[in-house]
C-alpha cells in the first residue's frame, strides 16, 4: 500500500522491518510510533482528518493481518507428514485411536427414516432422496398450483435471490411432493411394462415458520408416490394401514377426513387410533383416542398428464408424512429443536 | 368456519342426531372439526323478566329500586307479596315495563364463564337487597354494550328460560377454515347445512330466495340516484349495489344479536348486523355504506360507486381508523373522486354506516380471490370478508343475496328501497338456469377409482342430494352420469371432480379396503442410501455421533471461515441472518456445534454429518436446477485435558476415522493424501479449502480424482468458534465414495506355511513421506513373491531424535507367509538388504 501521508509511510516501513525481527509479533501493534500516529490524528484540523484516519487505520490493519499470517505461520513451523499413520516419536499408548463403541450413535432421525424406509422395501417401494434445492416448476407447476397459488408467494415459502432460466427463484422445498413430477416421469416406463410406480422420497423440507417447541423450520417428510393401472381410493388406505400397523407391530382402526391439496383429487388427512393407548386416551393423542399423521390422497389427473402419464389408463396415490413426529412420539421428546442442535446431552442417549 | 347445530337445525329437513354423532360425520365426510362448545351451560338459569316497577334509590345518583316479574320461575329467592323480586339496577336505560335478561342468585354471569366464574347472589346496595342482577349485553357475553341493560323485543312471557328462547342452548362447531380451501360455498352456513343433509342421504331444500332470484323491491321510496361502474371486469366479475331509505338505526332484535354471538360476532346495528348475518348463512360478504356521505364526497347529486384498480399515490383511511395508500394495483371501491374502500378487505371510514345515517347503499360484489389474498397480506389486514373473498365466492348468487339482505334490512329497520338492482359485470345467471358447468362421466371411471362398485342410481341421489342435476344415458353399456353443477359451486369441473363428491358423500372411510397386488420383482435399492447406512454403522462404531444440522447458515459464519458469500445461495425472505444463505460445505456447521458440547463438559467427541451442501456457481442440472454435493463431514475434538492422551497433531486422529472408514469401504488402498494444495482446486471448489490450516492439512485423492479433504483448522477459524486446539476432521465427497465403494472386499487365501516377519528400519530426511518409503518398501516384498506368498508390510515406529531434526527413522514391520515352501529366515534377510539399498539410492535413506 502506498500512503499518502509522509509520516504514515514512513512509520509504516520502520514498523515492517522491526516486524521482521519481533520474537512476539503482537508486540508490534503496541509500537509508540503507531500510538503517536494517533496522536498526531487528534490535533489534525477537521478536514485532513478523514483521510489521515483512513490511512492510519490501514496501517495498523495492515499490520495485524501480518501478525495473524505470522501466527499461522507459526504453527506451521512443526511441519507434518500427512501420509504418515501417526506423528513423529508418538509411542504405541499415545497415538490415535476410535472412541469407545458405545458412545458412538445414529440420529433418532436417520434411525427411524431406515426402519420407515425397511419397511417400504418389503411392500415394494425404492427410496429416492428429495432435493434440498428446486424450482418453481417442480414446486409447484407440475403439481397443479395455480399461477397465483398463495404458497408461490414468498409469505410461506423460501426463496433465493438466484434465478432460474425462466427468472424464478429457486425454492427451498416445503414439502417432499416436489419430487412427484420426477418420480412419474422417470419411472413411467414401468407403467408400459405392466408394472406400478413405487416409491418412497425421504428428505429435508422448509418452512417459513418461527420455531418454537413444536415447529421447525427445517424438518423431514416420507414422501410415497404409487401408480398403476386400476388403483383407487380403497388401495390408498389399504396401503397406508398395512404400513402403520408393521411399524407399530400391531392393530389400528385407521380413517380419512377430506382435505385439500392442488395435487391430489380426492384428497385426504389420515389419522390412526392412538397406538399408545390403543384408543383410551392418552396425552400423546390429546385425550382423543386418534392420531392425525399424514396428508394424502389420488393424484391429480393433471400431475399425471404434466409427467406424460395418460389418467385414463392409469391412477395412483400419494402421501407426505412428517418424521420428527413420528420419533417425539416414540420417544416423548419434549422439544422437536432438539433434533437439530447437535446436543451431545440429546444424541448420546440413542447411543 | 363456526357453525352453530341449531342454526343447522333451521335448514335441514330431518332432526340432527346428537352433537357428538354429527361431528363425528363432519370430520370424516367434510372437513377436521377443530372444537365443540356446549355454549348451553353459559345460560343456565337466565330468565326473561319484566320490570314491573323502578324509583331512584335515594342518595344515589345511578341506583334504581326495581321490582320484577319472573313468573314466578325462580327459586329460593324473596319475594314481595305480589310475588315480585327486588332488584337494584344502575343501568341508565332501566324502566318500568321493560323485558329484560335477568340472573338469578345462584346463576353465574355468562361472560364470566369460561373465565373466572361469578356467582352471583342477594347482597345489599345502599341498604336494599338486590336478588341477582339485570344483565347488560356484555355481561351476558353478547356483545360489548355495558352502557346498559339488555331490552328484549318481541313477545315473549316474563318467566321464560332466556337460553331456550333464543335458542342458546346450542353447540357452535369450528370446522379447520383451510378444510375450505376450494369449497367457498361452505363459508355459510347454507353450504355446510346442505353438505350435512347430503352426508346423511337427505335432500337439501334450498331456501326459495336462494334457489330462485326474483325481485321485490317494496316497499318502494323515493329514487335515491345511484349508479355503479365496474372498471375491472377481469378482477371484479359482478358489481351489485341498491340503495335503501329512511333506515332508522339501531340494535338489531335480541334473536339476532344472540344468533350472531353464538358464532362469535359481535353485533354492531341492524344494518351491520344484516350484513354479517347473510355472509355467515352464504359466504357472501356484503358491504353497507352511508348513501349521504359517498354522494357528499362528489358534491354531486348523485352517489357513484366505482370498482377499479389504484392508481398511484390514492389514500385511504379505513373502518380501523388507520390511514394507508392501496398497493399499487389493489381493486378499491371509489366514488367518482375518491377512494372508499378496499374491496373485499376492509370498507373505508369516511363512508361508513353509523348512528345518524339515513340512507344506505348495500353493495354485493364478487373479486378476484388472488387479488384480495395479495391485497390482505401486503396491508397486514386479515378480516371475515377476506377469509371469504380469497377462496373464491361464486358471482352467481350476488343477485339472490343482495335481495334477501335488503328485504331483511328493510324488514328490521322500516326502510324503503329507493333505486333499482344495479349488476355491472360478466357473470350471472339467464332467467331459470340454475347450473353453470356439465361433467359427464362414467359409472365405471367413478367405481374403478373408488374401488366399489356404485349403481348409478346410488351415485346420482348422492349428487342430487346437494343440489347437482343429475341424468343418466347408456353409452353403449356404459352407464353416463350426466351432471349439471348448481351455481353456487366453484370446485367442480373435471370427472375427478366427481368421484370426490361420490366418495365423500359415501364415506370414504365405508370403501372396501384392498392392498394393491404387485409382481414378485424386488424393489431397486437405492446405493447412495446403502452408503450412508454403512457410513453411519462405521462412524457410530466407531463412537462417532451423528448430528443433523441446519441447510442454512449466518453470513458471519462465511467470514469467519473465509467462505465467499457470492459463492452461496442466499435467501431473499429467510427467517433470520442465521438461516440466510445455503451452506457451501457441512464443515462449518459442525464446527459451529464444538464449543457448545465442550462446555457441556464433553472432554471429546467425534460428530459427524451426512448432509448437502450447494455453490451457486453457474452450473445447473439438466432439469434446471442447481447442482447438489452429497458429502459426510467428521469432526473430532478433545479439550486440553483430553487432549494429553494423544501425541502429536490432531490430524493423525482425524486421519485415523479416515483411514478406519475408507477401510471398511474396502478402498484404503485405492485413496492417497497429499499436502493440501490449493491451486490445484477449481474455483467452486476452493469453499472447500478455506477452512484447514495450510500445512496441517491434505487432500484425499482417488487417482487424479479430489474426494475430499482432511486436516486441523486455521487459527482464525479455531478463534473464531473456540474451537479447542486439538481439533480436525475432514469433509468426502459421497458420489464418489459410492464409485469407489467395494461391495465385496479382496479376499486372500490363507497360506499352509508358517509367516516370517522382519523389521526394517531407515533413516530418511524429514521431508521424505513415509508414503514413500512405505511405497518402497510394500512394493519390492510384494514383487519379490509376486502371487507365491501373502505379503503385509505395517508400520512400527517413526522416529526423530532432539538433535537430529533433519532425518526421521521409519521402522516397518514386513510379513511372509508363501504357499509353496517354508521360508528361510536368509532369503527375508536377503530381501531386507535388497530394499536398504534401492532406498539408500532413491530415497537417501540409511538402514539403521
Amino acid at each position: 500500500m502506498n500512503y499518502q501521508f509522509p509520516t504514515i509511510a514512513e512509520t509504516a516501513d520502520t514498523l515492517s522491518k522491526r516486524l521482521e525481527n519481533l520474537d512476539n509479533k503482537a508486540d508490534i501493534l503496541r509500537a509508540v510510533e503507531l500510538k503517536a500516529l494517533y496522536d498526531e490524528l487528534r490535533i489534525l484540523p477537521n478536514d485532513q482528518k478523514a483521510a489521515f484516519g483512513a490511512e492510519v487505520n490501514a496501517l495498523r490493519n495492515s499490520l495485524q493481518e501480518q501478525v495473524e499470517s505470522h501466527q499461522e505461520n507459526e504453527q506451521a513451523l512443526t511441519p507434518i507428514d500427512v501420509t504418515a499413520p501417526f506423528d513423529i516419536n508418538s509411542t504405541i499408548e499415545d497415538r490415535p485411536r476410535l472412541l469407545p463403541a458405545e458412545q458412538g450413535s445414529i440420529h433418532p432421525l436417520m434411525t427411524e427414516l431406515k426402519s420407515i424406509l425397511d419397511i417400504f422395501y418389503r411392500m415394494g417401494f425404492t427410496a429416492v432422496e428429495s432435493r434440498e434445492i428446486d424450482d418453481d416448476y417442480h414446486m409447484f407447476g407440475a403439481l397443479n398450483f395455480h399461477e397465483n397459488h398463495p404458497a408461490r408467494d414468498d409469505y410461506d415459502t423460501f426463496m433465493t435471490k438466484q434465478t432460474d432460466a425462466n427468472g424464478k427463484p429457486f425454492i427451498a422445498p416445503a414439502h417432499t411432493s416436489s419430487m412427484q413430477h420426477r418420480i412419474l416421469k422417470g419411472y413411467k416406463n414401468l407403467l408400459e411394462n405392466d408394472m406400478p410406480i413405487a416409491a418412497v422420497i425421504p428428505g429435508r423440507v422448509f418452512r417459513n415458520e418461527d420455531l418454537d417447541a413444536r415447529h421447525e423450520h427445517t424438518f423431514y417428510q416420507v414422501e410415497g408416490v404409487y401408480v398403476g393401472r386400476g388403483v383407487h381410493v380403497g388401495n390408498l388406505i389399504a396401503t397406508l394401514k398395512t404400513f402403520l400397523q408393521e411399524y407399530y407391530q400391531k392393530e389400528l382402526e385407521v380413517k380419512t377426513q377430506p382435505f385439500y391439496f392442488p395435487f391430489t383429487e380426492p384428497s385426504f388427512e389420515f389419522a390412526l387410533s392412538c397406538p399408545f393407548c390403543d384408543k383410551a386416551g392418552c396425552n400423546i393423542c390429546s385425550q382423543s383416542g386418534w392420531i392425525e399423521l399424514l396428508g394424502c390422497g389420488m393424484i391429480h389427473p393433471n400431475v399425471l398428464r404434466e409427467a406424460g402419464v395418460d389418467p385414463e389408463l392409469y391412477t395412483g396415490f400419494a402421501w407426505g408424512f412428517g418424521v420428527e413426529r413420528l420419533v417425539m412420539m416414540k420417544y416423548g421428546i419434549e422439544d422437536i429443536r432438539h433434533f437439530e442442535s447437535a446436543k451431545l446431552d440429546f444424541l448420546r442417549q440413542f447411543a | 368456519m363456526k357453525i352453530s347445530y341449531n342454526w343447522i337445525q333451521e335448514y335441514v329437513d330431518f332432526e340432527l342426531p346428537p352433537v357428538g354423532e354429527l361431528v363425528e360425520r363432519i370430520g370424516a365426510q367434510l372437513g377436521a372439526v377443530e372444537e365443540v362448545i356446549d355454549i348451553s351451560k353459559k345460560y343456565q338459569g337466565v330468565i326473561i323478566s319484566r320490570i314491573v316497577s323502578c324509583r331512584p334509590v335515594e342518595d344515589s345518583d345511578h341506583l334504581n329500586l326495581c321490582f320484577i316479574d319472573d313468573g314466578g320461575v325462580a327459586g329460593d329467592v324473596e319475594r314481595n307479596e305480589s310475588g315480585h323480586v327486588q332488584v337494584v339496577c344502575g343501568a341508565p336505560n332501566v324502566r318500568e315495563g321493560l323485558m329484560v335478561a335477568w340472573l338469578p342468585p345462584g346463576s353465574t354471569v355468562p361472560s364470566s364463564f369460561d373465565k373466572d366464574p361469578f356467582v352471583l347472589g342477594a347482597r345489599k346496595l345502599r341498604g336494599y337487597v338486590s336478588n341477582g342482577m339485570i344483565a347488560s349485553p356484555q355481561e351476558l357475553a353478547i356483545g360489548d354494550s355495558h352502557d346498559g341493560i339488555l331490552e328484549i323485543d318481541g313477545d315473549y312471557q316474563p318467566g321464560a328460560d332466556f337460553a331456550a328462547t333464543f335458542k342458546l342452548n346450542d353447540y357452535v362447531i369450528d370446522i379447520e377454515n383451510k378444510m375450505f380451501t376450494h369449497r367457498p360455498d361452505c363459508f355459510g352456513i347454507l353450504g355446510v347445512a346442505r353438505e350435512i343433509a347430503g352426508i346423511y342421504g337427505h335432500a337439501f331444500t334450498e331456501p326459495d330466495w336462494y334457489e330462485v332470484f326474483t325481485a321485490d323491491l317494496s316497499p318502494r321510496g323515493d329514487d335515491l340516484p345511484l349508479r355503479i361502474r365496474n372498471e375491472a371486469v377481469e378482477l371484479v366479475p359482478r358489481l351489485m349495489a341498491l340503495a335503501l331509505r329512511n333506515v332508522a338505526i339501531k340494535a338489531s332484535s335480541v334473536w339476532y344479536q344472540t344468533l350472531l354471538s353464538r358464532i362469535g360476532i359481535r353485533p354492531i346495528n341492524n344494518i351491520v348486523d344484516a350484513t354479517n348475518y347473510y355472509m355467515y348463512l352464504t359466504g357472501q360478504p356484503l358491504h353497507a355504506y352511508d348513501y349521504d356521505k359517498v354522494r357528499a364526497l362528489d358534491g354531486s347529486d348523485i352517489a357513484t360507486l366505482v370498482a377499479r384498480r389504484t392508481a398511484a399515490g390514492e389514500k385511504l383511511t379505513l373502518l380501523n381508523g388507520k390511514e394507508i395508500e392501496p398497493r399499487e394495483g389493489a381493486i378499491v371501491i371509489a366514488t367518482e373522486t375518491q377512494v372508499i374502500g378496499l374491496a373485499g378487505v376492509m370498507g373505508g371510514a369516511e363512508t361508513e354506516v353509523d348512528v345518524d345515517t339515513k340512507n344506505i347503499i348495500l353493495e354485493s360484489a364478487t373479486f378476484d380471490m388472488y387479488s384480495i389474498r395479495k391485497t390482505s397480506m401486503v396491508h397486514g389486514l386479515f378480516s371475515e370478508a377476506v377469509t371469504r373473498f380469497n377462496k373464491g365466492q361464486s358471482p352467481y348468487q350476488n343477485d339472490r343475496i343482495v335481495m334477501a339482505a335488503s328485504r331483511f334490512m328493510s324488514r328490521e329497520s322500516g326502510a324503503e328501497f329507493a333505486s333499482d338492482i344495479l349488476d355491472e359485470g360478466e357473470l350471472r345467471l339467464a332467467d331459470g338456469q340454475t347450473t353453470v358447468t356439465n361433467v359427464s362421466v362414467g359409472l365405471d371411471f367413478i367405481s374403478e377409482r373408488l374401488g366399489y362398485r356404485f349403481e348409478a342410481a346410488t351415485a346420482a341421489s348422492l349428487l342430487a342430494n346437494v343440489g347437482f342435476t343429475v341424468d343418466t344415458s347408456d353409452d353403449d353399456g356404459q352407464e353416463v352420469l350426466h351432471i349439471g353443477v348448481p351455481f353456487w359451486r366453484t370446485d367442480i369441473e373435471i370427472a375427478e371432480d366427481v368421484v370426490e363428491e361420490v366418495g365423500r358423500l359415501y364415506g370414504f372411510d365405508r370403501l372396501p379396503l384392498e392392498l394393491p397386488t404387485r409382481m414378485m420383482a424386488p424393489a431397486v435399492t437405492n446405493p447412495m442410501f446403502v452408503l450412508k447406512d454403512q457410513l453411519r454403522n462405521t462412524l457410530s462404531g466407531a463412537g462417532a455421533n451423528e448430528v443433523l444440522t441446519y441447510s442454512f447458515v449466518h453470513g458471519k459464519l462465511f467470514d469467519a471461515i473465509g467462505q465467499d458469500k457470492a459463492m452461496a445461495y442466499s435467501l431473499t425472505n429467510a427467517l433470520s441472518p442465521d438461516l440466510q444463505y445455503y451452506r457451501q460445505s457441512l464443515t462449518p456447521s459442525l464446527l459451529d456445534k464444538v464449543y457448545a458440547n465442550v462446555r457441556a463438559g464433553y472432554g471429546q467427541f467425534a460428530l459427524f454429518e451426512l448432509g448437502k451442501a450447494h455453490i451457486a456457481d453457474s452450473t445447473l442440472l439438466e432439469d434446471g436446477v442447481p447442482v447438489e454435493f452429497e458429502q459426510l463431514s467428521l469432526v473430532f475434538a478433545a479439550d486440553p485435558k483430553s487432549a494429553k492422551q494423544y501425541g502429536g497433531a490432531a490430524y493423525y486422529q482425524a486421519q485415523y476415522y479416515l483411514m478406519n472408514l475408507l477401510s471398511q469401504l474396502g478402498i484404503q488402498q485405492q485413496v492417497r493424501l497429499s499436502a493440501l494444495n490449493v491451486e490445484g482446486y477449481q474455483d467452486a471448489d476452493k469453499a472447500k479449502t478455506t477452512i484447514y490450516h495450510p500445512s496441517r492439512a491434505a487432500t484425499v485423492w482417488s487417482g487424479d480424482t479430489i474426494i475430499g479433504e482432511i486436516g486441523e483448522y486455521k487459527s482464525s477459524v479455531r478463534k473464531a468458534l473456540k474451537l479447542p486446539e486439538y481439533c480436525a476432521g475432514f469433509e468426502l465427497d459421497l458420489h464418489a465414495l459410492l464409485q469407489l465403494r467395494q461391495t465385496i472386499k479382496q479376499y486372500k487365501a490363507l497360506p499352509k506355511f508358517p509367516k516370517t516377519g522382519q523389521d526394517i528400519c531407515l533413516r530418511v530426511p524429514t521431508p521424505t513421506s513415509y508414503q514413500a518409503v512405505y511405497d518402497l518398501v510394500s512394493g519390492m516384498a510384494q514383487d519379490a513373491y509376486g502371487e507365491h506368498a501373502l505379503v503385509t508390510v505395517s508400520p512400527l515406529d517413526i522416529f526423530q531424535r532432539d538433535a537430529d531434526e533433519a532425518y526421521k527413522q521409519i521402522t516397518l514391520r514386513i510379513s511372509i507367509a508363501s504357499y509353496q515352501r517354508t521360508l528361510t529366515d536368509a532369503e527375508v534377510s536377503k530381501l531386507l538388504d535388497d530394499i536398504a539399498n534401492k532406498a539408500a539410492e532413491t530415497l537417501q535413506a540409511e538402514r539403521v
